[in-house]
């Protein structure tokens, strides 16, 4: 499986020169499964440079949205394969009782918003809700799960050739609660992340940050190192950069990420901020053989 | 490798918003097993969930024996928060729960489901104390 990291900002997209280096696109991950299956996490604005670099492959192709905010979905009706007639895209995304993924997306996908309609999309496309139940994707089984953020919001496991990814980029999993005194299956998306070879979370705020905004829907840096420590994912990336975060920002936040990583008993090295058009390899384990009868 | 299941995230965020409540509060998984009380929940039980742990359905009526008016037990089935996930309706009562340490307290109990678009994740009942609490003796 490989990951690439097409949008690592938050909120909204942040270009310009203080941005350069971690990326002003907001959220969306490529991942390229062992069969070639191609899923994109996730919608926002990186996904138009996804688009531009798959070119004319594959013919279909999967769009995983955590949520239905803005910076998760901006880059929908700038994703080239959508405007190519023999693609197939299939959008996953949660279920909300209020409206199904196919109207909720047409808001944003519609006028005054949009110079085009979901029904004009050239593109084969088509909406589902994901399934309370893993489901598989190419050679990739896939699982969901509502997670603590504003509004219906998923979290992903992707499981494939004995590697795992979980995507998680939006999360407060500490709103009034105390990561250290609760027990595993009280964490908001600790069923996804747990022994994943690669976690890819939120880490929209530094600690002091926080306090102004509780309740918005990400984690401070305390969350985030503890969150990855639960997990115990082989590798942690933390995602979805503030806005206002400049690259001497993050580079200040990195250093102390680290820092605190170690403490808290993490492997050093194992745990980054994302960088835009970063890359991750996850090897292929082969299924261990059974023990002698 | 240690699998985990996460418990529903309207539990969770029912758990969360509990524990920061000063008014006693249950909370009860789809399956009507007691998952959390918090502190005022424990002070007025005379014991802290951490202590108990989670209580089986047909188990957590006995913690507090309720009984009604009259004095007489009240059935497991007719608990509100019982009726509440059963029903997929609010539920409400009068009735006196005993503590551990046999003060028994009047209370009102207000109950409701915790419906989610997939379905029916438990329920939440809170208690809102309405007359002296007393030491004791069964009132039936």
């Amino acid at each position: 499986m490989k990951v690439k990291l097409w949008g690592t900002r938050g909120s909204i997209p942040s270009p310009g020169p203080e941005t350069i280096r971690y990326g002003g696109n907001t959220s969306c991950v490529g991942v390229t499964l062992s069969d070639g299956s191609v899923l994109a996490l996730d919608a926002g604005t990186g996904i138009r440079c996804l688009g531009l670099a798959l070119g004319d492959q594959p013919a279909r192709l999967h769009i995983l949205l955590t949520h239905l905010h803005l910076d998760h979905i901006q880059g929908l009706v700038f994703f080239a394969p959508a405007f190519r007639p023999q693609t197939e895209i299939v959008i996953w995304g949660p279920a909300s009782p209020e409206a199904s993924l196919r109207d909720r997306i047409a808001r944003y996908i519609s006028a005054p918003l949009s110079p085009v309609e979901v029904r004009e999309l050239p593109c084969d496309v088509s909406f589902r809700h994901c399934p309370e139940t893993e489901w598989e994707i190419g050679s990739a089984r896939v699982r969901a799960a509502s997670v603590a953020h504003r509004g219906p919001t998923l979290g992903y496991r992707i499981d494939d050739g004995g590697s795992s990814l979980a995507y998680i980029p939006d999360h407060e999993p500490a709103l009034g609660a105390d990561l250290d005194q609760l027990e595993d299956d009280w964490i908001s998306g600790l069923g996804l992340a747990r022994d994943a070879s690669l976690l890819i979370h939120d880490g929209q705020y530094a600690d002091s940050e926080y306090p102004g905004h509780v309740g918005w829907g990400h984690s401070a840096l305390s969350h985030s190192l503890a969150f990855a420590r639960r997990a115990e994912a082989e590798r942690s990336v933390l995602f979805h950069h503030d806005p206002m975060h400049s690259d001497d920002f993050l580079d200040g936040l990195a250093v102390e990420a680290r820092e605190r990583w170690q403490a808290l008993g993490g492997e050093p090295g194992s745990l980054e901020l994302g960088v835009e058009r970063s890359e991750f390899e996850l090897p292929a384990y082969a299924p261990r053989a059974a023990a002698p009868a | 490798m240690s699998f985990v299941t996460q418990k529903p995230l309207e539990l969770i965020l029912a758990r969360n918003l509990m524990s920061a409540l000063s008014t006693p509060a249950f909370l009860v998984d789809e399956g009507g097993v007691l998952v959390f009380y918090n502190e005022a929940a424990g002070m007025m039980l005379g014991k802290r969930f951490e202590e108990l742990g989670t209580v089986e359905a047909d188990e957590w009526g006995q913690l507090f024996g309720p009984f009604d008016e009259g004095g007489e037990p009240i059935p497991y089935d007719d608990l509100p928060l019982v009726a509440a996930v059963r029903d997929g309706r609010p539920a409400h009562s009068e009735l006196e729960i005993h503590s551990a340490d046999g003060t028994s307290h009047q209370v009102e109990v207000s109950a409701f489901p915790i419906l989610t678009a997939h379905g029916s994740q438990g329920g939440i009942a809170i208690f809102w104390p309405t007359g002296a609490s007393g030491n004791g003796a069964n009132p039936a």
